[in-house]
C-alpha cells in the first residue's frame, strides 16, 4: 500500500493559520526558565533605587545626602542638581508634556522620585534611602479635577509664564493653570440642535475610576555603559524597544548606533511598560557616571503608586432618540484626570486617544465629543491596561448610555441595541466622530449570542425573580449584563498615527536557511501574547514551511527591524500584516526559483500549501524545502542567491474587532456579594490565527474586566495618599472569584488586512467591563437604578441596595 | 483616623491629671517611647518607635497642651515625623470626671496620617492605634495605682 500524504496532512503538518498550535514559549515559562530583566546579572553590577516623596504636593527646601553616602556600599546619590547639567532632570513625555526625572524644586504626587541611591546591593541601597534627609514644605493638595480647574493653587509652575499668563500646551490653548488641553471631535452645532429638539433625551454622568494594570512583573532595567566601546546596552521592561532607543538617543546625545536596547522576556505589559520612567534615565546616568552596570527594579508599591495608571475619566453624556428608539444624536463631555504630568501613551495627535469611537456599534447620525485634560496631585499617565487608547472609556460610556436610554424609553436593552446597530451593508462605515469602520456583521453576532444564552428565558426568569423578591421569597436579585462593543485597534496609518514623531508602521524581516528552516524578526515585542507561536503560524501558511521550523525573534534593537512595539492590540493588525507581506515576497522569489528548477515559465507554476506545482501537471513540483536549498546552491540567471525579504507595513486604516457579551449575575442584597452565574463572550476578530490563544486572551481580558468592574481601584484620600497601594487593598481576582467563561465567535475578516485579521488582545477587557457593570446595574433597574459608579465591590453594592430602600 | 474611648482609672482625678503631665510616667507608658522631654507645662517632645504592619520607624514628635480646663478637661495637638515611613498630625480632647474614688477618662482623638503609613490602609492603622492606646492605658493604670497611697 502506497504511503500517501494527503493534502490535509500537508496542511496540518505546517501548523499554520487556524490551528491551535501549542505555545512554544510555554516550555521555558512553565519551568521557571524565562529570562526576565531581574534575571540579568552582570559583573560588578550595582543596584539603584529611589527616595520617594511621602507628600502629594510639597516644595523641596533641601536634600542632605551626607548620611546616606556614609552607608557602606552606597556609591552615589543622584538628585535633580546632578542631572541638570546633562539636561536630564526633566524628560519629554509621550503626550507632548514634560515630566521631572528627579524632583526639581517640588513634588507633585505621592511616591514621586526625589533622589536615586546607587549601591553595591539592594540592602545597602535601602539603608541609604532611609538616611537621605529631605526637607519638605507641604503645599495644598488637589485630588479632584473639578476643584483643580477652579483652584488658585498652581500645580505646574513650569507651565506658567513669568507674567502669570498661561502659554498654550502641546495640544492647543489652555484655559487655566491646571488645565492641559481641550480636544474636540464631531459637530457641536448640529448635535446640540438635534438634542434640543429630540422626542426623547437621556442624560447621565459617570465616572470610570482610576485603576492600574498591575502586571505580575514590575518595571525595571539594567543599564550598562561600555566606556571602551562607547556603547550603551539597556535591558528593560519595554513594550516599544526601538522607540526607547530613539528617545534615549535624543535625550542623552549618544548616537542611536551606539545604543542597544533589549526587551527580554516581559511578565505582562498591558500598557504599563510603554513609556519611559525616571528609573530608566537614572540607571543610564548612574551607569555612565560609575562605569558599571546599574540595575533598577521596582517593588509592588512603587509600581502601583507611581507608574502608568489607567482611566480616571469623568464622563457626561446626552443621547437623543425618537419615541420608537432610533438614536438621533450623542453628546459626550469628559474631564480627564492626568495626574501631575501628562504622560499618557497616546499617538501624538490624539491626546484623548481614540475616545471618539464612543458612538460605538450604533448608527448615530450626529455626535459631539469634548475632552478637557486636567492636572492633579496624583501619579502621571492615563492610558494603559488593555484600553486600546481610551477605547475602554469610550465603550463603557456608550454601553451605559444605551442602557440609560433603554430605561428612559422603557424598552428592552437588547432590542434597543439591535434596532440601532450599524447594518452589515453600511460597511465600510464612517462614524459621526470620524473613524471609518472596516467591516462588521453585528446583527448576526448579536442574534447568535442572545440565542446561546436563551435571552428571552433569562428575562422571564428575571421578571419572576423580581416578583419573588417583592414577595419576600428571596433576597437575591438577578442581573443580565449586556455589552456589544466595537473596538478600534492596529494603530496605525502613518499619516495620522505617530509616537513622538515615529510613524506607527511595523515590520518583519525573514531569512530562509539552506536546509529549509527560517528566522523572522519583528518590530513588536511579546509580553505574553504568544507572538513566537502565532507569527510563525502566519508565515507557515504564507511560505509553506512548518511553523515548528520558523524561529520568531523580537526585542533586540541591534537585529530587529524598526517597529513601534506591542500595545493597543496592534501586533497582529500591523506586524502581522508586515509578516504576511514579507512572506509573500519570499513566495514571489520562490516561485521564480521553482520555475527555473522545473524548467517552465514563472506563471506556469502555482503555490500549493508547501510547494510549487506545474499548473496542470501536479506530479511535477518542488517543495519549499527544495527551493530553499536551491537559493543557496543554484546560479540562477537574473536572481540573487539567498532567500530573504523584509516588509515595513503602513496600515491603510485601523481594524475594528467587535463582540457580544452577556453576563448573568445573582446579587445578595444583604451582603452585597455578586455571584457570576454565567459569562458568555462572542468575539469577532476577523481571521483567527490560533483559536486556543484567542481563548486565552479572552479569559485574561475578562478576568481583568471583572477586577475593574467589581472592586479594583487606585484610590486617593484628600491628602493625596494612595489608599490602595498594596495587594491588601488592590483587588486582584483569584480562582475563587472567576467564573467559567464560555467563548464563541463569528468571523468577519478585515477587508484591508492581508490576512483579514483584526487582533483580539484588548477586546475582552474593553467589552468585559461594561458587561460586568451592566449586570449589576440591571439587577437594580426594577428598583429605580439608572446608573451607579464602579467599582461594584460588596460594600458599594450593599450601599446601592440600601439607598434604593431594599433593606427596609 | 478617629479614635475615642472611655477608661476607668482607680485613682482620684487630681492624681490622674498629675500623672498625665508627668514626663517620667508618660515615658514609661507610651509604647515604644525612647525619649520624652517636657519643655514647659504645655510643650512636650518625644521620640517613639512605632511598628504598624510591615512599617517600623522612629518617630520624632512634638505635642502642645491646652490646659485651660484642667483638671476636668484638656486637649492636645501635635505632629510626628517618621522620615520615609510617613508622618502624622492630629489632636485629642480629654475629659476627666470624678466617680467616687475613681476617675472616668474620656478621649476623642483625630489624626491625619500621611506617607508610607497611610498606604497600608486605614484598617491596619485603626487597629494598631487601638492596640497602642489600650497598651498605654493599661500601663498608665498600673503606674498610677502604684503611686496611690495605700
Amino acid at each position: 500500500m502506497k504511503d500517501e500524504v494527503t493534502r490535509e496532512d500537508r496542511v496540518a503538518n505546517l501548523k499554520g493559520m487556524g490551528c491551535s498550535r501549542k505555545r512554544v514559549e510555554d516550555a521555558r515559562f512553565t519551568q521557571g526558565k524565562g529570562n526576565y530583566v531581574d534575571d540579568i546579572k552582570l559583573d560588578g553590577m550595582l543596584f539603584g533605587d529611589f527616595v520617594r516623596s511621602p507628600y502629594a504636593h510639597a516644595r523641596i527646601k533641601s536634600i542632605d545626602t551626607s548620611a546616606a553616602l556614609e552607608v557602606p556600599g552606597v556609591l552615589a546619590v543622584l538628585t535633580a542638581d546632578d542631572l541638570r547639567p546633562l539636561g536630564l532632570h526633566w524628560m519629554p513625555t509621550l503626550a507632548g508634556d514634560k515630566q521631572m526625572v528627579l524632583a526639581d524644586g517640588k513634588v507633585l504626587f505621592q511616591g514621586q522620585e526625589v533622589a536615586f541611591v546607587v549601591a553595591e546591593d539592594r540592602y545597602a541601597a535601602a539603608d541609604g534611602i532611609e538616611l537621605v534627609e529631605v526637607d519638605y514644605e507641604e503645599l495644598p493638595v488637589i485630588v479632584d479635577p473639578f476643584e483643580s480647574l477652579k483652584s488658585d493653587v498652581v500645580l505646574r509652575e513650569d507651565l506658567v509664564a513669568e507674567d502669570g499668563s498661561i502659554p498654550a500646551g502641546a495640544h492647543g490653548p489652555r484655559k487655566h493653570h491646571n488645565h492641559i488641553f481641550t480636544w474636540e471631535a464631531g459637530d457641536k452645532d448640529t448635535t446640540d440642535e438635534v438634542i434640543a429638539n429630540a422626542e426623547v433625551v437621556a442624560e447621565e454622568s459617570m465616572y470610570y475610576h482610576r485603576t492600574h494594570p498591575c502586571p505580575l512583573e514590575t518595571c525595571g532595567c539594567v543599564a550598562s555603559m561600555d566606556k571602551v566601546n562607547g556603547k550603551l546596552t539597556l535591558w528593560g521592561t519595554f513594550q516599544a524597544p526601538h522607540a526607547i532607543r530613539t528617545v534615549v538617543s535624543l535625550i542623552s546625545g549618544i548616537e542611536e548606533h551606539n545604543i542597544r536596547v533589549i526587551s527580554p522576556d516581559i511578565g505582562g505589559g498591558f500598557g504599563n511598560k510603554v513609556g519611559a520612567y525616571p528609573g530608566y534615565v537614572c540607571s543610564v546616568v548612574a551607569s555612565i557616571v560609575t562605569g558599571k552596570p546599574v540595575k533598577w527594579i521596582e517593588d509592588r508599591m512603587d509600581n502601583l503608586m507611581t507608574t502608568a495608571f489607567a482611566r480616571d475619566y469623568w464622563m457626561k453624556g446626552q443621547i437623543s432618540a425618537t419615541k420608537e428608539g432610533k438614536i438621533t444624536g450623542l453628546k459626550c463631555h469628559v474631564t480627564a484626570d492626568h495626574g501631575g504630568f501628562d504622560a499618557c501613551a497616546d499617538p501624538t495627535k490624539f491626546p484623548a486617544g481614540f475616545m471618539n469611537i464612543c458612538t460605538g456599534s450604533y448608527d448615530i447620525p450626529t455626535a459631539h465629543l469634548e475632552v478637557d485634560g486636567v492636572y492633579t496631585n496624583k501619579a502621571p499617565g492615563g492610558v494603559s491596561y488593555r484600553c486600546s487608547f481610551r477605547v475602554t472609556e469610550a465603550v463603557y460610556f456608550i454601553e451605559r448610555m444605551i442602557e440609560v436610554l433603554a430605561i428612559k424609553l422603557n424598552m428592552d436593552a437588547a432590542e434597543l441595541r439591535r434596532i440601532n446597530f450599524i447594518r452589515k451593508e453600511q460597511f465600510p462605515y464612517t462614524a459621526a466622530l470620524g473613524w471609518e469602520y472596516d467591516s462588521g456583521d453585528y446583527h448576526t453576532a448579536w442574534d447568535k449570542a442572545l440565542k446561546a444564552v436563551d435571552y428571552d428565558g433569562l428575562r422571564a426568569e428575571q421578571a419572576q425573580r423580581v416578583e419573588d423578591f417583592k414577595a419576600g421569597k428571596t433576597r437575591k436579585l438577578m442581573g443580565i449584563g449586556l455589552s456589544f462593543f466595537t473596538e478600534i485597534v492596529g494603530a496605525g496609518p502613518v499619516k495620522n498615527c505617530d509616537i513622538l514623531g515615529l510613524g506607527m508602521f511595523d515590520s518583519c524581516e525573514i531569512r530562509i536557511h539552506p536546509t529549509g528552516s527560517a528566522i523572522a524578526r519583528l518590530g513588536t515585542i511579546s509580553q505574553g501574547q504568544g507572538h513566537a507561536t502565532t507569527f510563525a503560524q502566519i508565515l507557515a501558511s504564507e511560505i509553506g514551511l512548518p511553523a515548528d521550523s520558523i524561529t520568531i525573534e523580537e526585542g533586540d534593537t541591534d537585529t530587529a527591524p524598526y517597529g513601534l512595539g506591542t500595545y493597543g492590540s496592534r501586533s497582529t493588525p500591523v506586524a502581522g500584516a508586515a509578516t504576511a507581506m514579507a512572506g509573500r515576497k519570499i513566495r514571489a522569489k520562490a516561485q521564480m526559483i521553482a520555475a527555473y528548477l522545473l524548467e517552465v515559465h514563472d506563471n506556469d507554476v502555482e503555490f500549493d500549501v508547501d510547494r510549487f506545482v506545474v499548473k496542470g501537471a501536479p506530479e511535477k513540483f518542488k517543495t519549499m524545502k527544495e527551493i530553499a536549498f536551491a537559493a543557496y546552491n543554484q546560479a540562477i540567471p537574473g536572481i540573487e542567491p539567498g532567500l530573504e525579504a523584509v516588509s515595513y507595513y503602513d496600515p491603510p486604516n485601523m481594524t475594528y474587532p467587535f463582540g457580544a457579551y452577556v453576563c448573568v449575575m445573582d446579587i445578595d442584597v444583604d451582603t452585597g456579594v455578586p455571584e457570576i452565574r454565567r459569562f458568555y463572550a462572542l468575539d469577532d476578530c476577523g481571521t483567527r490565527i490560533n483559536p486556543m490563544i484567542i481563548e486565552g486572551q479572552v479569559h485574561g481580558g475578562l478576568t481583568e474586566a471583572l477586577a475593574v468592574a467589581l472592586g479594583q481601584e487606585i484610590a486617593y484620600d484628600d491628602m493625596g495618599n494612595v489608599k490602595t497601594g498594596t495587594l491588601m487593598d488592590f483587588f486582584l481576582p483569584t480562582a475563587w472569584e472567576v467564573p467559567n467563561y464560555e467563548t464563541d465567535f463569528t468571523v468577519t475578516p478585515s477587508p484591508h488586512h492581508p490576512i483579514g485579521a483584526k487582533g483580539v488582545g484588548e477586546s475582552p477587557h474593553v467589552g468585559g467591563v461594561p458587561c460586568f457593570s451592566n449586570a449589576v446595574q440591571d439587577a437594580f433597574r426594577p428598583f429605580g437604578n439608572t446608573h451607579t459608579n464602579m467599582p461594584h465591590d460588596h460594600w458599594r453594592i450593599w450601599r446601592t441596595a440600601n439607598e434604593l430602600g431594599l433593606h427596609d | 483616623m478617629e479614635l475615642s474611648d472611655e477608661i476607668i482609672i482607680n485613682a482620684p482625678k487630681e492624681q490622674v491629671y498629675a500623672a498625665l503631665n508627668d514626663p517620667d510616667v508618660l515615658r514609661q507608658c507610651i509604647p515604644g517611647c525612647e525619649e520624652l522631654v517636657k519643655h514647659s507645662d504645655t510643650e512636650l517632645e518625644a521620640k517613639v518607635v512605632l511598628k504598624v504592619g510591615p512599617v517600623k520607624a522612629k518617630f520624632s514628635g512634638d505635642v502642645q497642651l491646652d490646659t485651660a480646663g484642667a483638671p476636668d478637661a484638656f486637649s492636645l495637638t501635635g505632629q510626628g515625623n517618621g522620615g520615609a515611613a510617613g508622618h502624622a498630625k492630629g489632636g485629642a480632647d480629654v475629659t476627666l470626671t470624678a466617680d467616687g474614688d475613681r476617675t472616668i477618662l474620656r478621649y476623642d482623638a483625630k489624626a491625619e496620617i500621611g506617607g508610607k503609613l497611610a498606604q497600608l490602609g486605614s484598617r491596619l492603622i485603626q487597629s494598631t492605634a487601638k492596640k497602642l492606646a489600650a497598651k498605654f492605658f493599661k500601663s498608665f493604670a498600673e503606674v498610677v495605682n502604684e503611686k496611690t497611697p495605700a
